[in-house]
Parts: C-alpha cells; structure tokens; sequence
C-alpha cells in the first residue's frame, strides 16, 4: 500500500511539470505583451515599466534586482526557459506569482478569496448530489419498470443532455421571477450573488439555486450508477442467501446489498467532488458566483497569466489529491482491491 | 470520420434490404450475417433509438436545407427586422429577439454551427485519438508510456478552462472552436481504442497475419480496426452531443460564434437578458440543445446494446 502511493505520488511529478509547462507555452504564444496591457490607456514612464518588467521576469536582473543591460545599454529578455524554472522554483517555495492587472496583488491571495467559495458551494452540491442520486437509484432499482423507475430514468437522460448553464436559468425563471410574480413577493430565492447586500435573505439561502445546478449533471450520474450496482449487487448469490435464511428484503437491503452497492457510488461522487474543485464556471457565470472557475474565466479573458497558472496549477494539484484520497479508500472499502500487488494500476 | 461514414453506408445498405428481412426475422432465427447487419436488426427493435435517429436526421435535413426555404435574410446579419422582442405567434413561432430577428430561424441556423461542430471536432478528437491508441497499443513500450503519460496530462487539466485558454491563444470564431475542442478530446478516445486494440491484438489471426508476413500498418487497419471500431463508434457518437454542449458553454461565454452569426449558446445567452420578460428567447435554443444531445446520447446507447460494446473507460 505504501508503495502503491508513494508510486501515485511520484506521479504526480511528470502530469504536473506537464500541465505547467502546455500552460506556460500557452502564455508565450498568446498575442499581446502584459505589461503594455497592464497599463491599458495610459502611456507608463520608461523607469516604471523597467522596474515591472524585472520584478515579472521579463528581462534579465542581477543579483540586486536591477536590470542587466548588454554593450548597447539595452536590456535583455529573460530566455523562456530560464522563466520557466523561475516560476516552477517559485511554485516550489510557494509563491504562485503575482496578478498582473490586479495591482501586484499575489494570485496566492486572491485564490484564498475565492476558493472558500468554490469549496461551500461544492460541499452543498455534493450533498444534494448524493442524497438524491443515491435515493433516486435506489427507488429505481427497488421497484424496477415502475413508474418511479421510469421516471428516473427520464429525468436523468434529460440531466445529462442538458446545458447545465440553462437549468440554471430555467431555475432563476421558476424560483426567482415566476414564483416571486405568483406569491406577490412573499417567497423566492435568490438568483445572484453569494451574500445579501442588505441582508434580504440568509446567506445559506444564496447556496440553493447554484448548488442545485452544479450538481444536476452529477446527480444524474449518480443515480444511475446506483440503479445498475444495487440491480447487479440484487442478482448475487449472497443475497440469496440471505433471503434464504429468511431475512426480510428489507434487512437485506440495508445491512447486506448497499453496502457493496454503494463503493462505486462513493467512488463516482469523491472523483466528482475533486472535478468541483476546478470551479464551475459557467455555473458561477450564471449565478455571478465569486469563485475559483470564474476568475480563472476572466483572467483568460484579460490575459492575465499569473492567475491562470496559479488557480489551474493549485486546481490540478487539488484534483490529483482529491482522486488519490478516493483511490486509497476505494481498497479500505472494497477488501478485494489490493493495490500495489500485480498490474492493478 | 472515416469509420462514423462506414457505419452509415453500410447502415443504408443493410436498411435497404431491411423490408425483405423482416420476414426472415419473423420466424425468430434470423441467420447472422454482418456484425452491422445483426446490429442494425438489434438497433431496429429499440424505438428510443429510432426516435433518435429520425430526430437526427430532421435536424440535420433543417441545417442543410436552411437557405433554401428558411427566408434568406433571417438568420443573417443583414436580417430582416420586425418589431423587437414580439412574443411567440404563428408568424414567429420563437417570438423575435432584441434586435427584431426572428428567433426560429436563428436556432435553424445556429443547428448548422453545433451539428458542425459537434461532428467535426468529433472527427477531429476520433482521428488523433485513433493513431495515438493505436500506436500506444500496437507498440507499447516507451511509447505507450509516452502517449498515455501525455493523456493523462491533458486529462489532469480542468476541460472547460482549457479549451478556452485555448481559445485565449487561437482567438475566438468556429474554426478555432473545431480545433479546440477536436483537439483537447482525444485522450479519453485514445484510451479507448488503445484498450480495444490490447484485446483485439492476442487474437490469433493476428499472428497468423504477422506471420504471413503483413506489415504493421495492414494488421493495424484490416484486423485490428475492423474488430475494435464497434466501441469506437459507440464513442464517436456519445462524443458528438458532448462536443455539442461544450461548444453551446463557449458560445454562451462569449468565446465560441462571433456575432452576428447564430448559435445555440449565443441565443441563450442573449436571452438571459430578458429572462423574466421574454423568457422563451432563452428557452427555445436550451430545447434545441437538449433535444438534439439527447438524441445522440439515445443513439449511442441503442448503438452500444446493439453492438455489445462493453463501455469500460467511458
């Protein structure tokens, strides 16, 4: 086991120094040089955009920091490479960078705004995802080709096809403007925002209408994998048996079949959990959520780099956690799974 | 591209002789005769399946066919302006949108850029995803280390946000949406197809063909293709409505269609304007969407029972 993970950690090494270096090419490719965009309209003084380009790497520096010029006193650009290992020597020490459109703040700093409500709003969706999904499967399989089965089973083909940008929307339309219309203004949620400016609802109640939209594709799923492992796990011998014995279906559902039922399930909703880590972005677009996905967004849109390899960099580093925390509890859970011994990576 | 095309003329040759099968069929032992032969009879009995299919093929009729009877200038720049924002009626079935077009017709033309898109960066996804499994697959080794290190890389990458840094770099407009999305797609086809080939390679006839002296590149397209292309086509089409819905997410964000051009997400995003007054201008497009990826999601699940294709990495 030990080495199964020290195996998994190791590779994180090559998938990681890959995705910094497609994203720090990508940054060299993209037209337009940052700091003329950092200034926008205005014209910097020469000594300024100096100082920014050497305090970003752009141009070489010496041991003080001051730029280094050739024997035509003209500066010199720091080599791609060598940017390169700065910023993963950096990353190493902990320092993601620094915006540039955003007022030298660190792009640690602005993730550490903006992930705790990413995090809630995935804790919330989460929750939502395995409550009515495993419900959902469960009636499913329960009562197979009955009308709930059926029903189900539409409604997350419907899930799954569906834009989840614009259940959001259907979503603002019922909660926010068709029942806010019915009710005359008694009841509705929220459809913006993550906390009431005059303090018009609880802060919980902004969660709703997001948290439910994030989590509708997934729930589907869930479901669905729920419905064929409880049929699969319905149809062994063991629960036989335990029929046999003269243990109530009942009894031998909750104490014999959902529990192996469920490992896949746990399985598909922590890979899940890991995937709402990267942010929703089009969720967040919708709801104007301020977390990870959407400033990541606007900081494509504004080229501002730094950000972008910082929040995909910690985005990535989460995921492969978050998949390896699941893998690791996937043989706790499931005996039969022995990592590490034979081919069973 | 290539494979999808095969499966459809053989499809139409086997569903040309369909009339005169049915009564063979009826008598329950139908002889077997072509793997798409068997699976197009299996495919038949399924109705959601059918359904998909006849969806399909009307939206792709309405796409083609939209500059011959759709008024030409509705869906254009140069539209044809009634009034602004009219509700739906029998002149405008999807009521008119902001700017005074009708809304019908844009989400008849906006069907031409998603089905494009959806079958295209498909094709695209399909064709680097095939020669990267197959070469990972077939010669293992350092290369299979190689290309399936670099799969996981691309997949380690959150999707949505590359594909529009990709953007970022490319620019915006439908090519480069074709390009981005084709191309950050094919490492879960490349997983597939390298699995299938490590089945389909331990056959037999394999080594009877080697031995026979065929090259790698004949054991590769008339052994091993023909015996793994079932999953892969199952995966294609599965792919097309996702390709679909990601590049309806791009549009939506700003990143995909320049305007004036129409698409899906475009629309909807057009709409969210006028979500509490003029809702079905968001409404309609979202149908067209979730209509049309639920019948290719329909279809690839008819397609997978029909050809047995167990789907192990999907």
């Amino acid at each position: 086991m030990g080495k199964y993970i020290l195996k998994r950690v190791l590779q994180f090494i090559p998938v990681f120094l890959g995705v910094t270096l497609i994203l720090f090419a990508l940054e060299n490719i993209v037209p337009g040089d940052p700091i003329k965009l950092m200034a926008g309209e205005k014209k910097l003084d020469p000594q300024t955009e100096l100082n920014l380009r050497a305090t970003y790497h752009l141009i070489e520096t010496d041991s003080n920091g001051k730029p280094v010029r050739d024997s035509n006193g003209k500066t010199i650009p720091t080599p791609m490479w060598k940017r390169y290992v700065l910023y993963v020597n950096g990353l190493l020490h902990g320092d993601l960078g620094t915006s540039y459109q955003r007022k030298g703040q660190s792009v640690a700093s602005i993730l550490a705004d903006k992930y705790p409500y990413t995090i809630r709003l995935s804790i919330v969706a989460i929750i939502i995802e395995a409550v009515v999904g495993i419900g959902a499967g469960m009636v499913s399989a329960l009562k197979r080709y009955s009308f709930w089965d059926i029903l189900v089973t539409l409604v997350t083909s419907i899930m799954v096809a569906m834009p989840a940008y614009w259940l959001g929307m259907l979503l603002q339309l019922f909660f926010g403007v068709f029942l806010k219309n019915a009710t005359g203004g008694a009841f509705y949620l929220p459809i913006s925002g993550a906390v009431g400016p005059g303090a018009e609802f609880d802060d919980w109640v902004y969660y709703i209408l997001p948290a439910i939209t994030l989590a509708a594709v997934s729930t589907a799923y869930t479901a669905r994998i729920m419905r064929s492992q409880l049929l699969e796990v319905m149809n062994q011998d063991y629960i036989r048996t335990a029929r046999a014995k003269g243990l109530s279906r009942r009894d031998v559902i909750w104490h014999h079949a959902l529990k192996n039922a469920l490992i896949p399930v746990v399985t598909y909703i922590g890979i899940d959990f890991g995937g709402m880590m990267a942010g929703a972005i089009l969720t967040e677009t919708v709801f104007n959520w301020p977390g990870v996905g959407y400033e990541t967004y606007r900081a494509i849109t504004q080229r501002d780099w730094p950000i972008v390899m910082g929040s995909v960099t910690v985005i990535v580093v989460v995921v492969m956690v978050i998949n390896l925390i699941v893998d690791i509890s996937y043989a706790f859970l499931d005996p039969r799974i022995r990592y590490g011994a034979g081919k069973n990576d | 591209m290539t494979e999808k095309k095969d499966m459809y003329e053989k499809n139409k040759q086997v569903s040309a002789e369909a009339p005169n099968q049915q009564e063979e069929e009826l008598d329950s032992s139908a002889p077997t005769r072509t793997l798409w032969g068997d699976a197009w009879n299996r495919l038949r009995k399924n109705k959601l399946a059918i359904i998909a299919i006849v969806w399909i093929i009307f939206m792709v009729i309405l796409a083609l066919s939209a500059d011959l009877w759709v008024p030409q200038t509705l869906g254009k720049p140069n539209a044809q302006i009634y009034d602004v924002r009219l509700p739906m009626s029998a002149k405008h079935p999807f009521g008119t949108d902001q700017l005074g077009r009708d809304v019908l017709s844009r989400v008849i033309y906006g069907a031409r850029i998603s089905l494009a898109v959806g079958v295209l960066a498909t094709a695209i996804s399909t064709v680097i995803g095939l020669v990267m499994g197959a070469i990972a697959a077939y010669y293992g080794g350092i290369w299979d280390t190689i290309i399936m290190r670099l799969a996981d890389i691309f997949l380690a990458f959150p999707y949505t946000l590359f594909v529009i840094a990709m953007l970022a770099v490319i620019g915006p407009g439908i090519q480069n949406v074709f390009i981005a999305i084709g191309i950050l797609g094919w490492p879960s086809i490349a997983r597939v197809f390298r699995s299938a080939i490590l089945t389909v390679k331990e056959n037999d006839y394999v080594d009877a063909a080697r031995s026979m002296g065929a090259s790698d590149l004949r054991i590769i397209t008339r052994h091993i293709f023909p015996n793994s292309v079932a999953s892969i086509v199952v995966y294609a089409t599965m792919n097309i409505g996702g390709a679909i819905l990601t590049e309806s997410a791009l549009s939506y964000l700003g990143m995909g269609v320049v305007p004036p051009d129409p698409s899906w997400g475009s629309l909807i995003e057009a709409g969210q304007t006028y979500l509490s007054t003029e809702p079905w201008l968001m409404i309609m497009p979202g149908l067209a969407i979730l209509t049309t990826v639920l019948a290719f999601t329909l279809l690839g699940d008819g397609l997978r029972d029909a050809l047995d294709v167990k789907m192990k990495d999907a």
